[in-house]
């Protein structure tokens, strides 16, 4: 029978919505367990594979993107590491930052520092198979400055007049005022040498999206503001990197990047929270480190309102307690500085101590008639979140003046808005600042700070100007730095350069995994290395 | 229905161009007001002030400024929205290279949205008058007290750091490749056929998109548990009772539909809201999108990009709003008969 009753065709009906119903169900529990179990098991792959390739593979979490893959086009400190990855620089540091030759074999300056001959290595390659000569040297330092293709380094390299092609391994920059410390900036920010046939034939647009250059590493993937994978370059005319593959995924929270390290996504990170560090350090497995680098958190500060007067100045710099700041933000690890420079670099001296002294703070105020009842008013900008702890510094700072007799109003500024407010002259009397110098040579800390021509300085007085100025042009290495060894003493007696502390570089690391320390706080991809 | 509702769209459409004149007008003049100096922002620290000058003017910045809002207009009509100060690129290519993503948050987190709240409005409806409601209640007020962020961080810890069951940064795993093709990885792996790229995608698109999604869920929650209140005081729910038809059957069959309608006008404002809740979710999975972007360009005041990325907000939300509006037309017959 086909039909049956209406009973029963209804009740048959019934049943088969039921068997659908529980077709469905379990056909559903089925593929959302199947789902789970995938995604658990791809994970379980995902790890196992990531565990077997750990030796040629290693991923990084860092806190910002590159801005741009022209590498002449802006000078980001940060970004420094990854662009040595890809490029090179003419010349090169060693950890302790000496200068050794790289894509440059040999160098002179002329006595005057007019000029410089260097010789390249006839070895090198660009990632295409293109030979790096001195035309991608001349087209990098001159003629995509002068062409008006708008660089940073046009104004690092503005005092090039000329690069004179002797052959394709030697030439001569010309310069149309003394550049003494011309070798340091061929190792300085976006000093990377491009090259000139690719650029030209494939267009600065291509360039940018396919960049190469003739580093250890060539860029394999890029994704703005995620990832950068890089491979190694196996034609690498310099000592191959350990690890083939890196990547370098861009973490821009702090908490984030905690949490990669500490989940295991990532190999290694950079700039966590210094008390994370203090954490990992017990963690076993981890290695953590606080690195002091060529980095000097300082007050820049003004010649005029009311740091015109010498006792203000001198007090305020009197009344910090340099060693306590260090404690509270650095876990004591940053060392408190008595001038602009770093522990080590050629402008540092040992022999010179500013004390901590608030009694001699109040003293000094007291010469000017001011007291904390009546107390000088003044203005400190800071910036929130630029380099750690920099706003709870300015805070503890604004505590410490208050004590001697200093009234501060603390403003945030905007780091980018730095030169502008500057510029404008519109900064308070003091700024927390921290000042980046890979090179370590004094010129780029205390001569850029204290030439009143310069963007970077605060500082716009005659007296110490005229001996900054004069610097700028001693061509002679060791007459150059005694002469700033001089100055850095008497810019911090006369008031004029407030250093606080030297900053530092938290690094950690799975412990296997070991990199090159550089006393500037590169981390090098090409030094990493698992054990 | 389908010609109404293609009327509908061309005139919310129409209606979108002067509200688009206003909004940039507005973001024009707000950005122009702040003390940022786009020219000195986009030369090097070591520019002159003579420089900066010249670049102001090649700028049009010594114009009056409904001549520089002109000016911007007509390039922003020839699709030319300036370059970006930090990237050096046109602000144009790189918001449509992270557009895509964002989008792609922004819907996935919207559907865990819409199926939490649904079925949190409903559990809320259900256990009315019960020993449960207090408790329904509490738990719906506590997700609507965390704000996304919290809970971006909290699952991150939670599911990536303790348990280690998801990825949390990026957009898929270390090795495997990016396929470009329309912009939606999602779509775009299963366009290239890798289905390991497809899965990676999901893993790593789960963690933000709940975190988005319990944000905003708790008061589609309890505006649809609202509406069934409302609903249930109809004549028509009783007459249903009074033909037998079950509890269960009046709740979904009946009274869910229509109270949907305001549910879905919510969930279209909850949208705008969402994809601006984008900004700090995907800063902390390190989600290459839209968001990621924005907050680089306002640490940097970087103007022109933070004046295209906001219009293109204005224009999401618009395009949203517009889909809402068409699609309560065609669940409410009402509106159709008008």
């Amino acid at each position: 029978m086909l039909g049956g009753s209406a009973t029963d065709r209804a009740l048959s009906g019934v049943k088969v919505h039921i068997m659908v119903f529980k077709l469905r169900r379990r056909a559903f529990l089925q593929m959302a367990l199947g789902t789970a179990a995938g995604i658990g098991g791809s994970l379980r792959r995902a790890r196992a594979a990531a565990s077997d390739a750990a030796k040629d593979a290693a991923t990084i979490g860092w806190p910002n993107d590159v801005p741009s893959w022209d590498p002449n086009q802006r000078f980001t400190p940060d970004a420094q590491p990854i662009f040595k990855a890809v490029f090179d620089q003419p010349l090169d540091q060693d950890p302790q930052l000496k200068l050794i030759p790289h894509l440059i074999k040999s160098w002179n300056l002329a006595p005057d520092a007019m000029s410089l001959a260097v010789e390249l290595r006839d070895d090198v390659t660009f990632h295409n198979g293109d030979k790096m000569t001195t035309e991608d040297f001349r087209y990098t330092f001159l003629d995509r400055i002068k062409g008006g293709v708008k660089l940073d380094t046009a104004n690092s390299w503005k005092k090039v007049q000329d690069i004179v092609i002797e052959s394709p391994t030697k030439a001569t920059m010309n310069f149309s005022s003394p550049a003494p410390t011309a070798p340091q900036w061929l190792a300085f920010l976006g000093s990377f040498v491009v090259p000139k046939k690719y650029i030209e034939s494939q267009g600065l647009d291509n360039f940018l999206k396919n960049p190469i250059g003739t580093g250890p590493y060539k860029l394999a993937e890029y994704e703005l503001n995620s990832r950068i994978v890089l491979e190694r370059n196996d034609a690498y005319w310099g000592p191959k990197p350990k690890v083939a593959r890196v990547t370098i995924e861009i973490i821009k929270d702090p908490s984030a990047r905690v949490a990669a390290i500490q989940s295991g996504q990532v190999d290694c990170t950079l700039n966590v929270p210094v008390r994370e560090v203090e954490r990992f350090d017990k963690e076993p497995g981890f290695a953590a480190e606080l690195n002091p680098i060529t980095r000097v958190i300082l007050l820049q500060v003004r010649a005029d309102l009311a740091f015109a007067d010498q006792n203000v100045r001198l007090a305020a710099h009197h009344a910090i307690d340099k060693a306590a700041l260090s404690k509270a933000f650095y876990a004591g690890a940053a060392v408190p500085l008595s001038v602009p420079a770093t522990p080590g670099t050629p402008g540092y001296l040992n022999d010179f101590t500013f004390k901590y002294d608030p009694a001699l703070a109040k003293e000094l105020l007291a010469k000017s008639n001011f007291s904390p009842a009546n107390p000088v008013k003044i203005g400190l900008a800071a910036t929130n979140g630029q380099f750690p702890s920099d706003y709870d510094m300015a805070r503890a700072i604004v505590q410490m003046w208050k004590q001697v007799g200093i009234d501060a109003d603390l403003q945030v500024i905007e780091y980018a808005k730095y030169f502008e407010l500057n510029r404008a002259s519109k900064l308070p009397e003091a700024t927390l600042y921290s000042w980046d110098n890979g090179t370590g040579d004094p010129e780029i800390f205390t001569g850029y700070m204290l030439n009143p021509k310069m963007p970077f300085s605060a500082w716009k007085d005659e007296e110490v100007g005229q001996k900054v100025l004069k610097l700028f042009n001693v061509a002679d290495y060791d007459t150059r730095i005694a002469g700033y060894r001089e100055l850095n003493r008497f810019a911090v007696d006369y008031g004029a350069s407030v250093p606080l502390l030297q900053s530092v570089l938290t690094v950690v690391h799975k412990r296997n995994l070991t990199y090159t320390k550089y006393g500037n706080g590169w981390l090098l991809p090409q030094t990493l290395q698992w054990t | 229905m389908i010609a109404t509702v293609v009327k509908l769209m061309a005139r919310r459409l129409l209606a979108a161009i002067p509200i688009l004149l206003v909004v940039s007008a507005l973001l024009f003049c707000v950005l122009r007001l702040l003390p940022v100096d786009p020219a000195a922002m986009s030369m090097p620290p070591t520019a002159t002030i003579a420089e900066i000058e010249v670049k102001r003017r090649e700028m049009g910045l010594d114009r009056p400024l409904p001549q520089q809002y002109l000016i911007w207009l007509n390039d922003a009509l020839h699709g030319d929205f300036g370059r970006s100060i930090v990237f050096r690129r046109e602000a144009r290519s790189l918001v449509a290279a992270t557009l895509p993503v964002t989008i792609q948050l922004a819907l996935a987190a919207m559907v865990l949205a819409a199926v939490l709240g649904v079925g949190g409005g409903l559990v809320m409806f259900h256990v009315r008058g019960t020993l449960f409601e207090p408790l329904a209640d509490f738990v719906s007020i506590l997700l609507l007290s965390i704000p996304e962020f919290l809970w971006g961080l909290i699952l991150l810890f939670v599911f990536g750091v303790a348990l280690h069951l998801l990825p949390f940064t990026g957009q898929v795993a270390p090795g495997l490749p990016l396929p470009h093709i329309t912009g939606f990885l999602l779509l775009d792996a299963l366009l290239v056929g890798r289905f390991d790229v497809f899965v990676s995608a999901c893993q790593h698109l789960i963690l933000p998109a709940v975190a988005l999604g319990l944000a905003f869920s708790p008061t589609i929650m309890r505006v649809l548990r609202s509406s069934l209140f409302d609903i249930y005081h109809e004549d028509y729910i009783e007459q249903a009772r009074l033909r037998g038809l079950s509890e269960g059957h009046i709740l979904l069959g009946h009274a869910l539909k229509n109270a949907s309608l305001p549910t879905l006008t919510l969930a279209g404002v909850q949208f705008g809201i969402l994809f601006s809740g984008t900004l700090l979710v995907e800063v902390i999975y390190s989600y290459p999108g839209m968001g990621n972007l924005m907050v680089d360009a306002v640490r940097n005041a970087d103007l022109p990009l933070i004046q295209t990325i906001g219009l293109t907000y204005c224009v999401v939300v618009l395009v949203i709003n517009t889909a809402v509006d068409s699609l309560y037309v065609l669940l409410n017959p009402k509106l159709r008969v008008r």
